[in-house]
């Protein structure tokens, strides 16, 4: 355990630190969430907060972004007690924040967004001055964004760094991210530590957010590891191993690999043939697919987002009408079928937003259980719902799943994110699918869910489920598929059996480089 | 000075508010709202204690006058469910007025070819018709959005037009509904046969007043115990999910819309054959917009909106008494109407939120 920091602040430290934490405590109703958390940021460093979900690290940020106050200890900003009620005071400080759920607003374009966020004090508004500025500092980064593009138009990824260019278009002196390259691709995150590490030679100080711990290693200067609200240490990342902060973040050590049993390949089951479909803007996203997926099979997609996987989707999940081609499930063609009829014959859906698709916010645990099935002769007496019933499923699928809610009538929203694909796998998987669409399903979850999630996969796979899964880190595909696709612009670029799989080829081939 | 004083405190969203702080902020709400009524009837040039005294005793201050408060009570209630089950899914119907002149149009129709002579079979026939009435009323907007994505605010508020001017066509000089030789644009008194039964020997309130608080308690149900209240509550939260989840959102449209609008239909063949006893533009002196007002006081809450339409039932008769003892307008009824709802809306905010003090951070 790290000795506590001193209260006392000497001349040298007021040159050098530029942001400075004592005894912050934030107590939320049910949850001590920061219990006397202490630490310090430098001038030109990147200092990473390491955590499980619910470890405290994003309060902390939140905290230091003047979106939370705290119930007690201070915070210091070049030596000076600073007091922050608000993200406007946190701006006027030199701080900025890009959150995990991005704050855009969706009608407007890139330029726009990044104009609310300024407070010129001028009546009109100077498109041009912040389009060239805009300009310049993707030029400068790198980025290749369509600043005249409606944030809903486009991906993950690329709102992101609207975000990003946000922050960076006010002139912060300390950048906080939360968790970003949760949908980031291998390369682009690789952009991202290359951006950071640039912004850090100029003087920037950077807090960066994440439970993963590669991350920690390849971009960080220091590390605070947080553990169920408390602080465990802060280190020099290059005094530690990869295994020792596992350790330190999780109380226990970690199973790194999952076990896959050998199974043989089965028969067919989910067949695509030259699916086209648009995507929201108009343009063509699914250019032509051809898939095979067989019946004890993890096909992995990997795909940068943008590149029509979110479309692909869509199309085979009924929320997308396809443009061309045809999808047959079993033998029979199921293309163009409602969300509800294709549920039915048998595709179970984890979708790639599990807020915004998967369940209802408001809806407690048990309630969220029976979605899609509420009309299931097994939920239903007398043209009632079945109170009962679904009560006894919620406990059953509670305690099979091992999702963590105070209780089965506890809206959803309350529930982590981990949790809550918990409980749309424990849906899911009731119906006995025979096949399992999943996109990006532990993105942005804990190691430990993720493990746990790796582990359901597999045994669904050994029972002869087809499992189509995409994920932007390529790491857990290399590890869970039996095959990879690779998915560039629309179309399947590469098809490869896991043992012929290889890492650079992939990423070469998900950026549009190599292969046919 | 000012800024400082805010700096001090913070708002934060409340985890769980208990039923009696939500009573206690409803009750102070409506106290609230009356309080700044009363300023404004002082303004007006009245007294108070005589206001209040007269505003209290019109509303609810005998049985006579309690009575009649709930016959006030009965077509709000059927227009305050109305809103509840469209609201729910977030759906905006506003032509609860329009489809409630359809309802009592329809009912009249009804009456008119059928030409029976049992009284049950009247009954029946006009609920039939009343509700079939409005559900076309609000059918039609279901199917604009649905087929045309036209948004169902303009349809329903152009359908309230549309039923107003309709209405207005057949009472006129050379429409076929109009009383023969009358001066007003009414036709002529429903036969005795036709009329609802009433509940208590001596008193107007009706057997519309029994099919409203049915009407309530069957939507309680739907809503709460029912998949189709699931998914009504599912689309209104979050109709992304609902429809990934196979909820059909273009078939749920048409049902809530259709239940909807038929609920306001019946408010119309109550109005008809229970209280007026003839149609006329004078059916609904703006039930349906009131109907609004009662499904937000009552949260969107079928029960609820039972105790919110005898308050404003009550209020609408206290106000003509208002206006008899002490000269003030009985149209500052709307003012008090939209005070309640205000306030109620304010108390809602403060059930779910609380005002914290900062403190310790320098």
């Amino acid at each position: 355990m790290a000795t506590p920091d001193l209260p006392t602040i000497t001349q040298e430290d007021r040159q050098d630190i530029f942001l400075k934490v004592r005894d912050l405590t934030k107590k939320f109703p049910l949850v001590l969430a920061n219990d006397h958390i202490s630490f310090d940021v430098r001038k030109g460093e990147i200092h990473c907060f390491l955590g499980e979900n619910g470890a405290g690290k994003s309060t902390l940020a939140e905290c230091l972004y003047g979106f939370y106050s705290p119930d007690s200890g201070e915070i210091l900003i070049n030596g000076q007690r600073v007091r922050l009620n608000s993200p406007l005071d946190a701006i006027n400080d030199g701080i900025g924040m890009v959150h995990q759920h991005f704050m855009l607003v969706d009608v407007l374009t890139v330029v726009e967004n990044v104009m609310l966020s300024i407070h010129s004090g001028k009546i009109f508004l100077d498109y041009s001055e912040a389009e060239s500025k805009l300009e310049g500092l993707c030029k400068a980064y790198g980025v290749d964004l369509d600043l005249h593009a409606k944030i809903w138009q486009l991906s993950v990824g690329e709102q992101q760094w609207v975000e990003i260019l946000k922050a960076l278009y006010v002139g912060v002196n300390l950048l906080i991210l939360d968790e970003p390259t949760a949908s980031l691709t291998p390369q682009e995150s690789e952009r991202l530590f290359s951006v950071l590490q640039k912004m850090k030679v100029q003087g920037l100080s950077i807090i960066f957010i994440t439970h993963k711990l590669k991350e920690v290693m390849a971009v960080s200067d220091r590390v605070t590891v947080l553990c169920k609200g408390k602080k465990v240490a802060t280190v020099d990342t290059s005094k530690v191993t990869l295994e020792e902060l596992a350790t330190m973040m999780v109380g226990r050590e970690v199973l790194f690999r999952v076990k896959k049993t050998d199974t043989t390949r089965g028969e067919p089951i989910l067949i695509v043939e030259q699916l086209r479909a648009n995507n929201d803007m108009g343009r063509l996203a699914v250019d032509g697919i051809n898939l095979t997926l067989h019946h004890g099979e993890i096909l992995g997609l990997a795909g940068v987002a943008g590149n029509g996987l979110k479309e692909l989707f869509e199309v085979l999940f009924g929320l997308r009408k396809a443009t061309g081609g045809k999808i047959f499930l079993a033998g029979k063609d199921v293309t163009n079928l409602s969300p509800g009829a294709i549920k039915r014959k048998g595709i179970g859906n984890i979708p790639e937003d599990r807020f915004k698709m998967g369940v209802i916010p408001d809806f407690s645990v048990s309630e969220n259980l029976i979605l899609g099935q509420h009309r299931h002769t097994e939920y239903l007496r007398l043209g009632f719902l079945n109170e009962k019933q679904i009560r006894h499923d919620a406990e059953k699928s509670i305690s099979e799943f091992d999702i963590m809610t105070p209780s089965i009538d506890h809206p959803i929203k309350f529930l982590s994110g981990g949790n809550v694909q918990k409980v749309i796998l424990a849906r899911e998987l009731r119906l006995d699918p025979s096949v399992l669409l999943a996109n990006q399903p532990t993105r942005g979850l804990d190691v430990g869910v993720i493990e746990f999630f790796h582990q359901r996969l597999l045994e669904k796979r050994s029972m002869g489920v087809g499992i189509l899964l995409a994920s932007e880190d390529l790491d857990e595909l290399l590890e869970l598929s039996d095959r990879i696709a690779v998915v560039f612009r629309g179309q399947i670029t590469g098809l490869f059996d896991i043992q012929d799989a290889h890492r650079d080829e992939i990423g070469l081939l998900m950026a549009g480089i190599g292969g046919v | 000075m000012i800024a400082d004083i805010f700096k001090n405190y913070k708002i934060e969203e409340r985890q769980n508010a208990s039923i009696y702080t939500k009573v206690g902020f409803f009750i102070l709400a409506i106290v609230m709202s009356l309080i700044i009524s009363f300023i404004l009837i002082r303004y007006a040039g009245a007294d108070v204690k005589d206001a209040a005294k007269s505003l209290f005793t019109g509303a609810f201050g005998g049985k006579r006058e309690l009575i009649e408060s709930l016959i006030k009570a009965t077509p709000l209630i059927l227009t305050g469910l109305a809103t509840v089950v469209a609201f729910k899914a977030r759906i905006w119907n506003i032509g609860q007025e329009g489809q409630l002149f359809a309802g009592a149009m329809m009912g009249y129709w009804i009456y008119l070819i059928a030409d029976t002579q049992f009284v049950w079979l009247n009954i029946i026939l006009a609920i039939i018709g009343g509700f079939i009435g409005g559900a076309l009323c609000g059918w039609i907007p279901a199917l604009l959005k649905v087929y045309f994505k036209v948004d169902e605010v303009l349809s329903t508020v152009i359908i309230n037009y549309i039923m107003a001017y309709f209405l207005s066509f057949m009472l006129s000089a050379t429409g076929p509904w109009r009383q023969a030789d009358s001066f007003y644009q009414q036709t002529p008194l429903i036969a005795d046969n036709a009329h609802w039964p009433l509940l208590f020997e001596g008193y107007r309130l009706h057997f519309g007043f029994v099919v409203a608080l049915i009407a309530a308690f069957i939507m309680y149900l739907i809503m709460s115990k029912t998949p189709l209240g699931y998914e009504i509550r599912a689309f209104g939260s979050n109709p992304s999910a609902a429809e990934a989840q196979g909820i059909s959102s273009s078939k749920l449209f048409m049902i809530i819309m259709i239940i909807s609008g038929g609920l306001s239909g019946l408010a119309g063949a109550g109005e008809l054959f229970g209280a007026e006893l003839r149609l006329s533009s004078r059916i609904s002196p703006g039930y349906g917009f009131t109907g609004i007002i009662i499904a937000m006081v009552a949260g969107l809450n079928p029960i609820g909106v039972i105790v919110a339409a005898i308050l404003f039932g009550g209020l609408l008769n206290g106000a003509v008494r208002l206006q008899v003892v002490t000269g003030v307008p009985s149209a500052l009824i709307s003012v008090i109407q939209a005070m309640v709802l205000v306030f109620v809306l304010i108390s809602r905010v403060l059930t779910s939120y609380r005002i914290r003090r900062i403190k310790n951070v320098a």
